[in-house]
């Protein structure tokens, strides 16, 4: 399945929607629900703050069995934004001390199985695959 | 969707979803309020790094003044996103 998603945060319900849509459609648990959402509004919010690229944002989920994968894709993108090489967020430092950022890509990370990116003729795509669990 | 509600004693209850769209709503209702801090989490369904942010913004602010903040009542969903955080053994989480 995809669908495109205006470059603004009250598209997050309707990428809600679309998670709760795919797993009916799949006949998996919506039980699965809450670690899409997380990783989508986390891919999705990124393009907004990092992305260069124009027009709506492009969103693909597919399932191969227990393996969903979830890609991210944006358009005419004037540079690269590859979330694989940003850098992890201090987790040890007291609240008190720690600065702003970088927990929407570990999360994403720690949820994740595999990350991977690419750009090129100016598209910019973000694919995450996630295991599921069985079928509601 | 997000609901907030103030009640007395410093307790703040959470409902919905907090996220990237509700997070400036949460962060305009909590930056008035005085410690010490309840935030009372049994109806939130959803938590993202939005919503996180929030809440290490005001433990900032809290502690800044002297004062405390205490979660409850997480779900287990919201408890992982928490513990991604690295946030479950350094909050006061009940």
């Amino acid at each position: 399945m995809e669908r495109r998603f205006q470059r603004d945060l009250s598209s997050l319900p309707e990428l809600s929607r679309f998670v709760a849509d795919f797993l009916t459609h799949h006949g998996l648990s919506p039980s699965n629900a809450y670690d899409l959402d997380l990783i989508l509004e986390e891919l999705f919010t990124n393009v907004l703050k990092y992305g260069s690229g124009k027009d709506e944002v492009l969103v693909g989920l597919t399932r191969d069995d227990s393996l969903i994968t979830i890609a991210v894709r944006e358009f005419d993108a004037a540079k690269a934004y590859d979330i694989t090489r940003a850098p992890e967020p201090d987790l040890t430092r007291p609240i008190a001390e720690r600065k702003v950022g970088g927990l929407g890509i570990h999360m994403v990370r720690q949820l994740a199985e595999t990350i991977r990116y690419e750009y090129k003729d100016r598209v910019s795509t973000t694919t995450i695959t996630k295991k599921v669990s069985a079928n509601a | 969707m997000l609901e907030i509600k103030v009640e007395d004693e410093g307790r703040v209850t959470l409902k919905g979803r907090l996220d990237a769209a509700s997070a400036s709503k949460a962060r305009e209702a909590l930056r008035p309020l005085k410690g010490p801090m309840a935030l009372d989490m049994g109806g939130l369904e959803y938590i993202s790094s939005a919503g996180i942010g929030v809440v290490v913004e005001t433990y900032k602010r809290l502690h800044g003044e002297g004062a405390g903040l205490r979660v409850l009542n997480l779900s287990p969903g919201v408890r992982a996103v928490f513990r991604f955080a690295g946030l479950e053994q350094m909050l006061a989480i009940e």
